[in-house]
């Protein structure tokens, strides 16, 4: 038996990032001086997560217009598609104060001459945002939060409906963390890698995710018993090739178009893509656009940077190493002169994400960011529903889930749970599992190499995992096409490693403990991405999932798909819920 | 750009519990080698670039370079974190120097000035 450390907390936050920090800040404002705050951190907070290589713009900011128009662009960007507009309004309409906020707390802003901020294209403004996590993170250590660093959570404790708290291990001291909320918040990320990279070797990861995100949130959600939302919906990076940088500091710092190798800026010409809006296009169209032009022999697909300003490249270039540094030494040792020829761009491995463009997560009711699991509440890119949130929208996101928690604490009496001796144990053999069985296994014998002769490493595991996402369901060097005959192939393969594999899995030490565990999660997103794909008969996405057997959209699934997982049988089973459209206009067009 | 420590400059952090890079690397990749007390990333391909190691290092001993793979040899990237900014030092597979200095959070003069 591990020893044992157990933590109780007011409010319980899971993952200490974006959503995270900025949800105990919040909770303190509106909870009191007297409420106990603990922040469970997998990594170190300072540096942890998605923004841990810096951003160099805020992609939600209400520049222009009301509320309301920044939903009706979200909307727009997902092909008019069904969003949460509820909960997409309540973010916008805190925005601002959000970033008011963070400038107020040594973020550098960028300004124009008239003192207001400067701003990139209709929704984005520019930023000095290198050390955007350790001000974040500052944010959580204002608000006296408990920080738990190095604490890997591997499930929820859920008791008649409702989530009384989380149990994990510490990835350094290789205890067992006990947690028990009155309320807990689950904001620990999206699912980077469960497709295979286009990069191997030393540059598996060079990816444009943030890898070490590998769907904690959505398992952990989908074992709870919690309804999921939209995980049909990947987003497929369409970015700089083989950094994966982003592309819209160039398209707008540069003016560079997209351009196939005809030289033709095709969104812009070709009436197929001026159709869904030309090079304002949304997400998915813009992907598919890259696909279709590559795909046809008109590749390779570059923004063309030529005929911007060339004194503007030092600029780009700073932009970069505020947020992708790695791209401009990639320009040095490659001899690319941005301002002389054009960049190269690729499309990566397809993530599941919440708060950018895409909207996968936990379904929440009305805008309390509290799940269908009583007393379980979800941010950042956990919360589905809700797409282009990005950094900005998921610390207001944020907010609003503490602001929730903290609300419901005083309305209800909520009080902690006492937790079964018998549950603790089963959970702490299952938190260890992988750890115990390398034990076992390695009595059985080892290979020379010191590899077991009856186990499975993490590593091995992922391989696999990714292999058949990428073969069976619609990878990179699958042009992303997907159709019932290969899902029925990726269902059983995903389903045989679940429930038959895992018994092999084996870790040698706490960093494979780790490894362990995500590819445990990742597989159960696996299985959600498979099923609501396999559900949504229709292609309403086209960059993002090309069904080849139903390439057209469907009016019949004009909704959302949810889903629930049945434990018993371990189906996930899929429905559609209804869209409810609050800000009113054609939902295919801006409204500015 | 897997991170790699040079044995001349890293000291294994001495004196801390545990080394900066290990303590803060978001993918838990850093590592003491036990016999050498130096610093290294377990996982070379397991790395994302963020840079937080090198930028963390007290000794400036870790260093970026490309992945062989995706560019070619030699170039650098170095930062070195002031209180406000940082400084990036860009060598390129020619030896051309760019230098770049990049504002990391509001300073007193910017106040200031408002």
């Amino acid at each position: 038996m591990a020893e044992r450390v157990y933590i109780d907390a007011d409010v319980l936050i899971l993952g200490g990032g974006t959503a995270g920090c900025m949800a105990a800040w919040e909770a303190r404002r509106t909870g009191g001086e007297d409420l106990k705050i603990v922040i469970v951190e997998k990594a170190f907070i300072r540096h942890s997560g998605c923004l841990s290589a810096g951003m160099n713009a805020l992609n939600m900011y209400i520049n222009q217009g009301k509320p309301e128009d920044y939903v009706s662009y979200a909307r727009y960007d997902m092909c008019g598609a069904p969003i949460r507009e509820d909960i997409m309004l309540s973010v916008a309409n805190e925005v601002n104060d959000t970033v008011k906020i963070m400038e107020e707390s040594g973020l550098p802003m960028k300004k124009k001459e008239d003192g207001r901020y400067l701003n990139r294209g209709k929704w984005n403004i520019e930023i000095n945002g290198s050390l955007l996590k350790p001000i974040t993170a500052a944010k959580a250590i204002e608000a006296r939060a408990e920080i738990y660093n190095r604490v890997y959570i591997t499930d929820l404790i859920v008791k008649d409906d409702a989530c009384i708290g989380a149990v994990g291990f510490g990835v350094r001291d290789g205890k067992f963390y006990i947690c028990r909320g009155k309320v807990t918040m689950l904001c620990a990320g999206g699912a980077a890698g469960l497709w295979r990279p286009n990069n191997h070797g030393d540059a598996h990861h060079r990816i444009w995710y943030f890898p070490f995100n590998a769907g904690s949130s959505y398992a952990m959600c989908k074992r709870a018993g919690a309804e999921m939302t939209t995980f049909e919906v990947r987003f497929v990076p369409v970015r700089t090739k083989d950094t994966y940088s982003p592309t819209g500091t160039l398209s707008i710092g540069m003016g560079a178009p997209m351009v196939n190798s005809l030289g033709q800026a095709f969104m812009k010409e070709d009436p197929h893509y001026v159709q869904w809006g030309g090079h304002t296009a949304p997400t998915p169209i813009r992907a598919y656009g890259f696909q279709r032009e590559t795909i046809a022999h008109r590749g390779p697909v570059f923004m063309d940077t030529t005929k911007g300003d060339p004194a503007k490249v030092t600029g780009i270039k700073g932009q970069y190493l505020d947020m992708s540094p790695s791209l401009v030494l990639y320009w040095g040792c490659n001899d690319i002169d941005p301002s002389k020829e054009p960049v190269e761009i690729d499309g990566g491995d397809p993530n599941i994400v919440g708060a950018h463009a895409g909207m996968a997560g936990a379904w929440t009711r009305g805008t309390s960011r509290e799940t269908t699991v009583g007393r379980l509440y979800v941010s950042g890119d956990a919360l589905g529903g809700a797409p282009s949130r990005f950094i900005s929208g998921s610390w207001t996101c944020g907010r609003i889930t503490g602001r929730s928690m903290a609300q419901a604490l005083k309305a209800n009496s909520y009080d902690y749970a006492d937790l079964e001796p018998a549950l603790v144990d089963a959970l702490e053999e299952r938190t260890f599992g992988p750890l115990n069985n390398y034990l076992g296994r390695a009595k059985e014998g080892l290979w020379t190499d010191g590899t077991l002769m009856s186990g499975i490493s993490p590593k091995q595991m992922e391989d696999r995992m990714q292999k058949i996402m990428e073969e069976y369901c619609g990878g990179r060097t699958r042009w992303y096409f997907i159709s019932e005959p290969y899902l029925n192939i990726a269902r059983r393969h995903i389903k045989r490693m679940r429930n038959d594999q895992l018994q092999y899995l084996c870790a040698r030490d706490l960093h494979d403990l780790q490894l362990a565990w995500d590819v445990i999660n990742r597989l159960d997103v696996c299985q959600l991405v498979v099923e609501h794909i396999s559900f949504r008969k229709e292609t309403r996405f086209p960059g993002y999932v090309l069904r080849t057997d139903y390439p057209e959209a469907d009016p019949d699934y004009d909704c959302f798909i949810n889903s629930k997982w049945d434990p018993e049988t371990d189906e996930v089973v899929c429905f559609k819920v209804p869209y409810e459209q609050i800000v009113p206009g054609d939902r295919r067009k801006e409204t500015i | 750009m897997p991170p790699k420590a040079d044995p001349t400059k890293c000291d294994g952090c001495q004196g801390e519990s545990e080394p900066l890079c290990e303590q803060v690397c978001p993918g838990n990749l850093m590592t003491l080698d036990k016999e050498t007390r130096k610093a290294y990333c377990r996982e070379p391909g397991d790395c994302w670039d963020c840079m937080t190691c090198t930028k963390a290092c007290p000794r400036q001993a870790i260093q970026t370079t490309l992945q062989y793979q995706i560019a070619y040899f030699p170039g650098k990237l170095i930062p070195l974190v002031g209180t406000n900014s940082v400084t990036w030092t860009s060598i390129d597979c020619h030896g051309r120097v760019e230098r770049f200095v990049m504002k990391t959070l509001v300073s007193p003069d910017d106040e200031d000035e408002d």
